[in-house]
């Protein structure tokens, strides 16, 4: 019998390959893609270097006063310099600023371990000390129960304090806005539109306007004399907010799981709960993930809202310092800049982020 | 029917007992009047056009579908409307589907521990023995570490087939289970299918595949319109159709 031998690969024909064939097919392949490509190079040429001379070369960077600031034609950064422990801490005591970085620190620890650690452990050790990191940062900020010094939440503020309450609301959501997709899609009628009010309540509702009844209307409802602390109810706000979100990002990803999924763990006799979280919901988190981090990115810039009720988050820290006596007269570029760029670093990396968490996660290997 | 007579069919050794089931989605009548009564050790397979009701019939045995009116004894436990009868129903019936319905973020080897650990409470290493035990014997325990998605599809069903005998159950239930796979991997999941079915398992198959069902059938059910038309031996069947829709029906699948 004859043998069949399959041809040998050949290589791909060389001028297709290498720099100056992509210069020429990407940026000069027509008349209007040569001008389109010229008039960008020009118009970032114009831009680019004014904008490098303002914000480095004549940039002011040493000094602690405003009278450092003599270089008139660029950034004052000393302003940004002299302020950034409020920027990042707000008014929290000096010497306890440690508390802060520990809360930090413990978070972006578990991140990694959540991404580093064999899946039983993380299952055990580190899914669980996520959910309960909220509970333990607030017991370490505020000190009073565990022997600390007490640190009123009045003087938590800065950078740090959007981090962990974006955070602390995210971590609570999970769970909750799990619960309200599971009860939208629940046979029972009651359990179903319970779901669906809160659900359409926190999502229809501008969350300016839910912060406004959070902070005033609230305590309205709460009998007279018990005192919620501000920052609490913000923190339960955000929450619901979040969830309601969240929620509708679950229900998307319960609805791609396929029937199979369901048929196969029912004919294996697994109950509903045992069903829902072995296979339901790793599914859904994987299928959720791209969107839960966008609403997540959302949400954290939305903590930038809370200066309208007076919290001390970064925002309304730069604008405090804006109009101190000492500093009037001009700085708000380089605040509002400074605010913008620290916002977008951690918006981005939480992109990154999320697309290497969406690479771990595809066990399909499919197309 | 008889008080006595009913009772004297009570007592032999079905383990699958089908009466008078009827079956409606919305408006649509999709099985009429099914009756069936299925030996231990039997091995059935249901044959049909599609649209006949032979999958759903098959779902409606582990409460996949559920069914308006009729009964259903399966291992006798009567299916009725309590969660706890269905989970104990379910635990002895196992099923492979047309599709596998592997979990995808689970291993090959957490696939088939999941059931043992989770709804039989065996411990970790108990089920992880098992599942080896039944991965040799669909030959491919070599794969136990890797994901479903990189396995081919005659390897996945052959898991999925593994899976469901980890649970020890006296019935299994296979809803096309060679339809969705490529010409060359057909042959390696009939193969295992043969072998169990020579172990004496309680098998009802629904398939296309004719060559099986004259091997290893005990009992062949031609169904159509939600009716179970015809019911015999694999010979009687294809050599000597009693309907002129049986007759149409093979004419169709066997002329090419």
């Amino acid at each position: 019998m004859k043998e069949f031998k399959p041809l040998p690969d050949q290589p791909a024909p060389n001028d297709t390959i290498g720099p100056i064939p992509w210069i020429k097919e990407n940026l000069f392949s027509s008349p209007a893609n040569s001008i389109a490509t010229l008039a960008i190079f020009a118009f970032f040429a114009t831009v680019i270097p004014p904008l490098l001379d303002w914000l480095f070369i004549s940039a002011n960077w040493s000094g602690t006063t405003q009278a450092a600031c003599t270089n008139e034609n660029g950034a004052c950064w000393v302003f940004v310099i002299a302020w950034s422990k409020q920027f990042f801490y707000g008014s929290y005591p000096i010497e306890e600023i440690w508390r802060i970085n520990l809360c930090l620190i413990g978070l972006i620890a578990i991140i990694i371990a959540s991404f580093k650690l064999p899946k039983d452990l993380r299952n055990k050790i580190a899914i669980p000390l996520f959910l309960m990191l909220p509970f333990i940062s607030i017991l370490i900020l505020s000190g009073s129960w565990i022997g600390l010094e007490y640190v009123s939440t009045d003087y938590w503020g800065g950078f740090s304090l959007n981090v962990l309450l974006a955070a602390a609301s995210i971590i609570v959501a999970f769970p909750l806005s799990f619960l309200w997709a599971l009860g939208r899609r629940s046979d029972m009628p009651f359990v179903k539109s319970v779901s669906i009010i809160l659900i359409e309540f926190f999502r229809g509702v501008p969350v300016l306007a839910l912060f406004f009844m959070g902070s005033v209307m609230l305590p309205l409802f709460f009998p007279e004399g018990t005192n919620v602390d501000k920052l609490l109810r913000v923190w339960i706000v955000l929450t619901l907010f979040m969830s309601g979100y969240m929620a509708e990002v679950f229900r998307g990803g319960f609805q791609a799981v396929p029937k199979g999924q369901y048929e196969a763990a029912d004919s294996l006799g697994l109950g509903f709960w045992q069903k829902t979280l072995l296979i339901i919901l790793p599914q859904v988190i994987k299928i959720s993930m791209p969107n839960i981090l966008a609403t997540f990115v959302m949400l954290f810039k939305n903590t930038t809202f809370l200066l309208i009720i007076g919290i001390f988050e970064m925002l309304s820290t730069t604008q405090t310092a804006l109009t101190n006596s000492n500093w009037l007269g001009g700085h708000s570029t380089e605040g509002y800049l400074f605010v913008a760029v620290v916002f977008w670093i951690c918006c981005f990396s939480m992109s990154m982020i999320s697309s290497s968490i969406e690479r771990k996660l595809d066990t399909s290997h499919r197309n | 029917m008889s008080i006595e007579h009913e009772q004297s069919i009570e007592n032999n050794d079905d383990i699958i007992i089908i009466k008078d089931l009827n079956k409606w989605y919305g408006e649509f009548h999709v099985l009429k009047d099914i009756n069936l009564r299925v030996k231990k050790g039997e091995r059935i397979v249901i044959c049909g056009p599609s649209g006949s009701g032979k999958s759903t019939m098959t779902r409606c045995i582990n409460r996949l579908e559920e069914f308006q009116r009729g009964s259903l004894i399966v291992n006798g436990v009567e299916m009725i409307e309590d969660v706890k009868n269905i989970e104990a129903i379910r635990r002895e019936v196992g099923m492979v589907f047309q599709h596998f319905n592997l979990f995808p973020h689970l291993t090959i080897l957490e696939n088939l521990t999941l059931g043992p650990i989770w709804v039989q409470k065996k411990p970790k290493k108990e089920a992880e023995a098992i599942a080896m035990k039944y991965l040799e014997r669909v030959k491919i325990p070599d794969q136990a570490l890797k994901f479903p998605g990189q396995l081919s599809g005659g390897q996945q069903q052959r898991v999925a087939i593994a899976r469901s005998l980890c649970m020890n159950p006296e019935i299994m239930l296979f809803d096309e289970p060679t339809s969705a796979l490529d010409p060359e991997m057909i042959k390696e999941v009939l193969d295992v299918m043969v072998e169990l079915a020579d172990e004496g398992m309680t098998m009802l198959c629904v398939t296309h595949e004719m060559g099986f069902a004259k091997k290893v059938a005990d009992r062949v059910i031609f169904m159509d319109a939600g009716e179970i038309v015809e019911q015999n031996t694999p010979e009687e069947i294809f050599n000597n159709p009693q309907t002129d829709r049986l007759q149409l029906f093979l004419s169709q699948i066997l002329d090419h």
